[in-house]
């Protein structure tokens, strides 16, 4: 499978993982603004090309539209649930900073972020066992160190019943 | 169940439609309806084999319903149903209800005044932007009003300086006029030059001296 775009880095599970935007889930629809042309939207234009992958991968619920050479000047505008819409002037500022700032205003904090974390984790158990879907083992013979499981490896005849019945016959 | 609330009165299975096939066995008079040999099974032949001759004048009957007990146990059956899918209804409800409540109460009103904070901040880094912009603006204007000057400058300069060569050109010309040669002083120039012949002639050695004093010829 060859690489595919000039910068296939942004196609990769892990870049987009790195991603650290998680909007408030009050936040519905992001537009962004800006022009293909210009040293005013240069930020705005490495913004839309290397970060908004990784902001859409985090929150796969926010439409995000991109509108270009509409206006003079680059910006974003966030529409939130309850009407409000919250405008971000981007003229002359690096992609960083822009990521920066978003974060600010209408991303999750790192603490709720492990809270919520915390609150997923609260709601399986780890140890049981189960459907590859609920649980993470299905079986004991998955574990390292314990019995392998007889349909791989035959189980030594000491611990089989037929084995052990034929012994107190025997006896 | 209602085949199966049916098997289980003594009374009810049809003795005419069973007794030649089977025979109550047991209790010849009362067969109980759960009876391994009033049910239906293949045996020897399979679906596709013709039933036998002695079979032919078998009349295979549906079981005998009791219209009154059909209703009553109908109509209970309504009602449970009814009650039970309304219980379902109600709980349902009231775990949507705990939930949405549990969502609402979770934003309170800290966060509100948190988003308003960051609103505020918003609004104060667009108007900083806003002010860099015009700073900026002002900047080009400025930049851009300075070049038109020098240009024009430069330009009326340049204008300048042809003016004065061409007014130097046109001096120096008016100056060679006074020496040209007219209709009038052609007769005379002729006469001078004839007077004063010029020698052009010159002799130069290898040293690069040259020597005007020649003989004219």
């Amino acid at each position: 499978m060859p690489m595919k775009g000039r910068f296939p880095v942004r196609r990769t599970l892990q870049y987009l993982s790195q991603g650290d935007v998680v909007f408030k889930s009050s936040v519905k629809v992001m537009t962004v603004n800006y022009n293909t042309a210009g040293e005013l939207s240069e930020g705005a234009r490495k913004f839309v090309f290397f970060n908004i992958p990784q902001i859409q991968y985090k929150n796969p619920w926010v439409q995000i539209m991109l509108f270009r050479n509409m206006t003079p000047s680059p910006f974003l505008r966030f529409y939130l649930d309850n009407g409000e819409q919250v405008l971000v002037d981007v003229e002359n500022k690096t992609n960083k900073e822009i990521t920066e700032h978003v974060k600010k205003i209408l991303g999750k904090s790192k603490e709720m972020l492990e809270k919520e974390e915390r609150e997923r984790k609260k709601l399986s158990h780890p140890a049981t066992f189960g459907p590859k879907k609920y649980h993470l083992r299905e079986c004991m013979c998955e574990i390292e160190g314990q019995v392998p499981c007889p349909a791989v490896v035959p189980l030594p005849k000491e611990m089989r019943g037929k084995y052990k019945a034929a012994m107190k016959n025997e006896a | 169940m209602l085949p199966a609330l049916r098997r289980c009165r003594p009374g009810s299975v049809p003795l005419p439609a069973l007794a030649a096939a089977l025979g109550p066995g047991p209790f010849p008079g009362l067969c109980p309806a759960w009876c391994p040999r009033a049910l239906p099974a293949r045996g020897r032949k399979t679906r596709h084999d013709p039933p036998a001759k002695s079979k032919a004048a078998r009349v295979k009957l549906p079981p005998p319903v009791d219209p009154e007990e059909l209703l009553v146990v109908l109509e209970r059956y309504r009602q449970h149903r009814l009650v039970l899918s309304a219980l379902r209804a109600e709980f349902r409800a009231e775990v949507l209800q705990k939930k949405q409540e549990e969502r609402l109460a979770a934003e309170e009103e800290e966060e509100l005044e948190e988003h308003r904070r960051l609103m505020a901040w918003n609004e104060e880094e667009n108007g900083r932007q806003r002010a860099r912009r015009e700073e900026r603006l002002r900047k080009q204007e400025e930049e851009e009003r300075r070049k038109k000057l020098e240009i024009a400058e430069k330009q009326a300069r340049k204008m300048e300086a042809f003016l004065e060569e061409k007014e130097k050109e046109v001096l120096q010309l008016q100056e060679e006029a006074k020496n040209f040669i007219t209709l009038e002083n052609l007769e005379a120039r002729i006469e001078e030059c004839l007077d004063n012949p010029r020698n052009y002639n010159f002799a130069i050695d290898k040293d690069g001296r040259i020597v005007k004093r020649t003989v004219l010829t």
